[in-house]
């Protein structure tokens, strides 16, 4: 028995980081309920990297914004790091995003009457440092992500590429488990969006993140380890996908 | 209410939108200068008015008479006032105004005898010189002393004449004293006063007498046992607590500057409505920010934090400014509002000035509460969606 546990142990994977399972989520939007996410189960593990794809409204912002906490499942389970993350209090759950989750928005989202550094340095204020653990903390993340000449300017100084980079650099900062990002090079050109792309996967191989993004772009999407796609609130296995496309490609006459 | 390290935040929130701020901080500032004007006249009527446990000053007038120039009582009733049990000192007082109405810029002179005023036990000994000398009064029959708001206000300086209802004097020093009655007089000799203002009653004739109880719980009893000795004389008197007097003849203004309390509460009101309005404008164009701020990790007890410091700050610099400026004007204006040759200072206080930067900081938090609850009770991913 003893022998036949251990060795049970010993081939069991390490449980995923993220596991999702039944994960739904609805809301009302007038009369009507919708449904963005259905029934989904899917595991993450640590230290990967995955690009969530699909049509507008196929659920995978909600999916995204349900694993970085700022959204609540109407059913099932999403437990991260061994947390059910759906049981925490609105204060726990925002303790919880302070030290697990950094977001990087399509539209960079930084405080306009901040400096550069001082958007980085925000989240560093919910934690106890102090102030000189904090300018270590924000130089470094700037260094990282190759900003830190702009540590003084103000948004509308930056590009958008360069805007970008200190909303990455805010979203590191706080040494997250996990990265998300909601179409980081949505609002990008070409360029710059492949600079960001190189930038956020090295950062993860480098420190080890576990990053999920979403995107329409599959040339964002090829940077991921793995891609999943979601239709109407459901994944959707890769081989129904290629017979999806395949049937909708005109026939020759 | 919020950790230092966040301050500057809220600084910049305010410094975001310059023009909206600085508008809100002159309405808040204005308002604030007119309650803090109201709240020195309050403070000013309770002063003049409120008797205190150790009140031993008894003023007697003529009975049914509210104006100096209608009070004439015979000089030598002061004899017989001395000799009541109870009565520490009798000063017989004639006084003449430039203006009998209620007014900020009154003139008012007061003859007293020269051993009431300048002898051992001489009322000159309660104040305090702060230039010339009461010597120089007791040598010339036509100088006078004068108060140190009505000097401040009129520009007078030792050695100067100066004319007022046609009596010219000389000043031989200016005083200053805790009672606003003396800050705002010129005190001449008793006799010169009764010559010069003969129309009043001339010589023999005083306006009132001001006395002193040796025992503050005897004030009621004296009072009227002075009543009772003049009843059935041609020029009765009516007796009462110095305080009492003042409320009673300066009646008019009491009551306006009691009205103004409403005033006051308007201000307040003005502030709140001022503030609560910036705040609101101001949270609605950051939905998608303090969502964002939500997303770091921000909770939603901080971020209303945030939002009611905002108010508190806008309040608090708003409130400092126009408290200063109110207590400014009242410091440097030297006013005294003045009723039948009674005044009741106007005087700026710290206690008015503290009391002006809680209100103005009070009024602020209040005013950022709502904005701030309901910012803090958004749901951060419905925020995203709807901007």
């Amino acid at each position: 028995m003893t022998t036949n546990n251990t060795h049970s142990r010993t081939l069991s994977p390490a449980p995923a980081l993220i596991q999702c399972r039944r994960l739904t989520k609805t809301y009302k939007k007038g009369d009507n309920t919708i449904t963005p996410l259905q029934e989904l189960d899917l595991d993450v593990p640590a230290g990967d990297f995955l690009a969530l794809m699909g049509p507008s409204g196929s659920g995978k912002t909600t999916l995204l914004n349900l694993i970085a906490g700022i959204d609540r499942p109407s059913g099932g389970n999403l437990i991260i790091g061994g947390t059910d993350i759906a049981t925490l209090s609105r204060s726990k759950l925002a303790d919880w995003r302070s030290t697990h989750v950094g977001y990087v928005f399509q539209l960079y989202n930084l405080v306009p009457v901040l400096t550069a550094y001082e958007n980085v340095e925000l989240p560093l204020l919910l934690h106890s440092m102090s102030a000189r653990e904090r300018h270590q903390k924000v130089s470094t993340a700037l260094e990282l992500v190759g900003i830190a000449d702009r540590h003084d300017h103000y948004p509308r100084q930056l590009s958008g590429g360069q805007e970008q980079r200190v909303a990455i650099a805010r979203a590191i900062v706080t040494d997250p488990t996990i990265i998300v990002g909601d179409e980081p090079t949505g609002d990008l050109d070409q360029e710059s969006a492949q600079a960001i792309m190189n930038l956020m996967t090295r950062l993860c191989e480098d420190l080890g993140k576990t990053l999920i993004i979403v995107t329409h772009d599959a040339k964002s999407a090829a940077y991921a380890k793995r891609t999943l796609h979601l239709e109407k609130g459901r994944l959707v296995e890769a081989a129904d996908l290629a017979a999806r496309r395949e049937s909708t490609v005109p026939q020759p006459v | 209410m919020i950790a230092p390290k966040f301050i500057p935040v809220v600084v910049k929130q305010l410094w975001r939108h310059r023009v909206r701020s600085v508008l809100t901080l002159s309405g808040v500032a204005i308002a604030m200068f007119l309650f803090i004007a109201v709240q020195t006249l309050q403070e000013g009527v309770s002063r003049s008015t409120q008797a205190a446990a150790g009140d031993t000053t008894l003023v007697v007038y003529r009975a049914n008479r509210f104006c100096p120039a209608a009070s004439r009582l015979p000089q030598f009733y002061v004899d017989r006032i001395e000799k009541i049990p109870g009565v520490a000192s009798a000063v017989p007082v004639k006084i003449v105004v430039n203006n009998c109405r209620a007014s900020l810029d009154v003139v008012t002179f007061r003859g007293v005898p020269r051993e009431d005023l300048a002898g051992p036990q001489g009322w000159a000994n309660k104040w305090q010189l702060i230039a010339g000398s009461v010597a120089e009064w007791e040598k010339r029959s036509d100088s006078a002393l004068v108060g140190e708001t009505l000097a401040a206000r009129r520009g007078f300086q030792v050695g100067q004449s100066f004319d007022a209802s046609g009596i010219t004097v000389t000043v031989a020093g200016i005083v200053r004293s805790s009672e606003a009655q003396d800050q705002n007089v010129a005190y001449v000799h008793l006799d010169f006063l009764q010559q010069a203002a003969g129309k009043g009653g001339g010589l023999g004739s005083v306006t009132q007498f001001t006395v002193r109880v040796d025992d503050p719980a005897k004030m009621e009893a004296v009072a009227t046992a002075i009543d009772d000795e003049f009843r059935t004389e041609a020029d009765p008197t009516m007796t009462s607590p110095e305080k009492a007097f003042v409320a009673q003849a300066g009646a008019d203004i009491v009551e306006i500057v009691k009205f103004t309390q409403w005033l006051g509460w308007g201000c307040l009101a003005a502030v709140l409505t001022l503030v609560a309005n910036a705040i609101v404008l101001s949270v609605q164009d950051r939905i998608k920010e303090h969502a964002v701020l939500q997303t770091l990790g921000f909770r939603s007890g901080l971020i209303a934090r945030l939002i009611v410091s905002e108010g508190m700050l806008i309040g608090l610099l708003g409130g400092a400014i126009g408290t200063g400026i109110a207590l400014a004007v009242v410091h440097f204006g030297n006013f005294s509002l003045s009723q039948e040759g009674l005044s009741i200072g106007v005087r700026a206080s710290w206690s008015v000035l503290a009391w002006g930067l809680i209100i103005s900081a009070g009024v602020g938090i209040v005013a950022g509460l709502v904005p701030a609850w309901r910012a803090g009770r958004r749901e951060i991913a419905s925020c995203f969606r709807a901007v």
